[in-house]
């Protein structure tokens, strides 16, 4: 599955979003003939498809609500916590454990809202690296309600107020090509699966 | 109808262009969240801010000290590495441990905050067997576990980092941004002062010994493989003074610590097939 690179956060292409067909074909005669053969004054196409229109949209606000209000995720990193702000610089409400289920509440691009244990807040999408990665307007919620943070170089203020991020180390690579952040990613790329690390356990007579 | 139509596409299409009230940092917000900042203000460095710092230690690093080209090798130190991180006081970090070999014979190993540990072609060739390796790395990993990478960066600078995010003048000026560049600048000086020029406090060295004799334990390995690997660059010691002579010295008295930490008792199972493995490498 092909990804897009997003700061350090490979995002994978949407594909649970569920699309909606909502608006039934409209038919093209106008007219209706009763069974005596009399022609019955048309119901116009305009106020059908609104109507229609209507229910739909109501449909999807409904629809769009239920679904996250129900959403569930599972935390399976270490040393998550729960942020009263989408803001890794806010102090953190609680720490949440590897294993814990948190409900989603709404989603702001890498950000949740999410209940914890009765305390509402936020979390990170690092909690849940099998999340479904955020739309561009973080998913039908965000295009309601309106999109993910704004985060650009050019946000100055947004870049003080989070302290050291990808922006910051951005800006020092700028300053520094000297520096050699090609073979850190290489290092980074480097990944040992599960499997293969357990085999090499086993083998070595370690302890799993 | 027509006019309930209209109404209706009136009132969604605002908000499917993005209600400012319901965003996250909405205007409302502006005045709450410099409280937050105020509060955030004692805060140590968080672990993301740890990871990019400890990226850009190692970029540093990297630019000295080529990588070595040989798969097998760093897939095996990964290997090695993974297995005594994952029993560590800290089994993940942000973005996980990742081990590399640098190459150069110089004996030397280095912690980078957030989890990237480098080792040295000739640190990886001075270790007898496996167990010896995975002493070097749990030593490594211990370092990270504890933050003392992070740890060395000034206070004052740090405080001044906070200052900076938390001051209600960053919401009005720019040139707060390239400040907050400047003090990662800095940071990453003090971080690389720390782990390749000047070495740890011995209080933070002792630390770490201890918890590798720990996780050594706890993995399965030799626990006096850190003890035999010390004895080996106490002996070489007389002809180095640099490199890691320096930033992890192996006086007699570390040793004795580290002997007494391990105590004594046989080798773990299975010691001679790692060690055929590591022999395998031809290193």
């Amino acid at each position: 599955m092909a990804g897009q690179i997003r700061g350090k956060f490979v995002i994978l292409p949407n594909i649970t979003q569920p699309t909606f067909s909502f608006l039934p074909r409209v038919p093209i005669h106008n007219e209706i003939l009763t069974k005596g053969g009399d022609v019955r004054p048309p119901v116009s196409f305009s106020k059908r498809a609104g109507w229609l229109l209507a229910v739909g949209l109501a449909l999807v606000l409904i629809g769009a609500g239920a679904a996250w209000g129900q959403q569930t995720l599972k935390v399976t990193q270490a040393n998550q916590s729960l942020y009263p702000e989408a803001d890794f610089a806010s102090t953190p409400l609680a720490s949440v454990p590897v294993g814990a289920t948190v409900r989603v509440l709404r989603q702001a691009g890498d950000w949740y809202q999410v209940d914890y244990a009765g305390t509402t807040g936020w979390m990170h999408r690092q909690a849940f690296p099998s999340a479904q990665a955020p739309s561009r307007f973080g998913g039908l919620p965000g295009l309601l309600f309106g999109g993910p943070v704004k985060e650009t170089t050019s946000d100055e203020v947004a870049l003080a107020g989070k302290g050291f991020t990808p922006e910051v180390e951005a800006s020092y690579r700028q300053k520094h090509p000297e520096l050699n952040f090609a073979q850190v990613d290489k290092v980074e790329a480097f990944r040992v699966n599960d499997a293969q690390l357990q085999a090499f356990i086993k083998e070595g007579g370690l302890k799993p | 109808m027509k006019r309930a139509l209209a109404f209706l596409l009136l009132a969604a299409l605002p908000c499917a262009g993005g209600c400012a009230g319901m965003d996250v940092v909405s205007a409302a917000s502006v005045a709450a969240k410099g409280v937050s900042k105020a509060v955030a203000a004692s805060r140590p460095i968080s672990d993301s801010e740890e990871y990019y710092v400890g990226r850009s230690v190692a970029a540093r690093i990297l630019a000295t000290y080529p990588l070595v080209q040989d798969s097998r090798l760093t897939l095996y130190v990964n290997e090695v590495g993974l297995a005594v991180a994952r029993k560590s006081a800290r089994p993940e970090t942000f973005h996980g441990y990742r081990f590399a070999v640098l190459d150069t014979p110089e004996p030397n190993a280095f912690a980078c905050p957030g989890g990237i540990i480098l080792i040295t072609r000739g640190l990886v060739a001075t270790c007898d067997n496996e167990d010896q390796l995975a002493a070097v790395l749990a030593h490594e990993v211990a370092h990270v576990a504890n933050k003392d990478g992070v740890n060395s960066i000034s206070k004052a600078r740090w405080t001044e980092v906070l200052t900076a995010m938390g001051t209600e003048a960053a919401r009005q000026y720019a040139g707060v941004a390239g400040n907050l560049v400047t003090l990662f600048e800095g940071s990453i000086d003090d971080v690389f002062k720390t782990i390749v020029v000047n070495g740890y406090s011995r209080s933070a060295e002792e630390a770490a010994d201890r918890d590798a004799v720990a996780t050594l334990t706890k993995a399965g390995y030799d626990p006096q493989a850190l003890a035999q690997l010390l004895s080996k660059m106490m002996a070489k010691e007389k002809g180095g003074t640099g490199g890691i002579f320096k930033t992890h010295p192996p006086t007699s008295e570390r040793l004795a610590k580290v002997k007494a930490e391990a105590g004594a008792g046989p080798p773990p199972k299975d010691e001679a097939v790692r060690s055929q493995r590591f022999q395998s490498l031809k290193i």
